[in-house]
């Protein structure tokens, strides 16, 4: 049993003109996670703390915030691996806030739709077998597939942060996963919304999403990629 | 069907990628020829000035202006669209980046191209 404090984010719309910071200070157990402290907080200390949670397992992709000054899900930031006993926790970086760790992520869905994020097929499937796809064109989608949608990347990128219509690193990430897919025939339906002044060319390779992604996955990487296609396409 | 659009800044990506590269490998024969690298020697007038005075070289030079003219500018322009947003001076800023690239270019050639060496 350690003593931590934790700084956290706080703001009221009803109550508050703007955002301030409260403390807690208790004893955490072995092994808890920011999650397990923050559930210590709403259950037995302050009730009125307020934040999103759902599968505590690192699956759901709620529970996105800034830890420490670094963008992480909650259930999988250890609080002993931060190596600090004061900690930090603010809501997502360039999100609206709604109330304490809560920020709206309708931006963040708007530009995953922008992109379209689903299988676009032209030709019919095969009637005796699904649409194949080889073991090498699925490997392709490694690193692609696995988001959460947790928000971490495209609230750590700061060309979002100066440019809020900029689709951010997650729905391009998303983007170069369908585009990239053997299967996808949808390049003209998303190239126009991708080919923006908002769009792929305004990433400046920063790599924070990089940093950010809890899931370790790599949007940078994916979108030098959707560049080299749309080179292709162009040239 | 590839329909014709507009592109949303792929030339202006790729040309900061090619002119990017173009100064690196300028700037790398400009530190050997010019300065003498790997062994510094002077850089005088009468070692130099033979050497601007051919045609080569002020095609040479003239590439260099021209390239660090759209790097530069170019980078300056994407640090504006980060921090200005209205898109209304925007427009107004490119119109001052493009006239002070044209400026520059200009003295940069009447300096280059007529360069003939004194005696």
């Amino acid at each position: 049993m350690a003593e931590y404090t934790f700084r956290i984010f706080r703001y009221d719309p009803e109550k508050d003109e703007q955002g301030r910071v409260q403390d807690y200070t208790f004893e955490v157990q072995e092994g808890w996670t920011i999650l397990d402290a923050l559930n210590h907080i709403k259950w037995f200390i302050d009730g009125t703390l307020t934040y999103r949670r759902a599968c505590r397992h690192g699956i759901c992709g709620s529970c996105g915030m800034t830890i420490n000054g670094k963008n992480n899900i909650a259930c999988e930031t250890q609080i002993k691996d931060l190596g600090t006993s004061t900690i930090t926790i603010e809501p997502l970086r360039g999100f609206p806030v709604i109330k304490d760790l809560v920020v709206n992520m309708e931006p963040f869905y708007d530009k995953l739709y922008a992109v379209k994020p689903y299988l676009i097929t032209r030709t019919p499937p095969p009637t005796d077998r699904e649409r194949y796809q080889s073991p090498e064109d699925r490997a392709k989608l490694d690193g692609k597939y696995e988001c959460i949608l947790c928000g971490c990347c495209t609230s750590s990128c700061p060309t979002y942060w100066a440019d809020k219509n900029f689709l951010g690193p997650n729905a391009l990430l998303k983007a170069s996963k369908f585009m990239l897919d053997s299967r996808d025939e949808g390049f003209e339906d998303r190239v126009n919304c991708i080919d923006d002044k908002h769009g792929i060319w305004r990433c400046h390779t920063i790599f924070n999403c990089v940093e950010a992604c809890p899931k370790e996955l790599n949007p940078t990487k994916g979108i030098v990629e959707l560049r080299r296609l749309m080179m292709r396409g162009r040239l | 069907m590839t329909e014709k659009r507009a592109s949303g800044g792929f030339y202006a990506w790729l040309l900061q990628r090619i002119t990017g590269v173009v100064l690196a490998v300028l700037l790398i024969a400009h530190f050997i020829v010019t300065h003498g690298l790997p062994h510094p020697s002077g850089v005088t007038y009468a070692r130099i000035a033979p050497r601007l005075a051919t045609p080569t070289w002020k095609v040479i030079d003239m590439l260099f202006l021209a390239c660090a003219l759209y790097h530069g500018l170019n980078g300056v322009w994407m640090v504006l669209q980060d921090y200005v947003e209205s898109e209304g001076m925007q427009t107004f800023l490119f119109g001052v980046l493009c006239v002070l690239g044209a400026i520059l270019f200009f003295l940069g050639a009447i300096t280059v191209i007529p360069f003939a060496v004194q005696a």
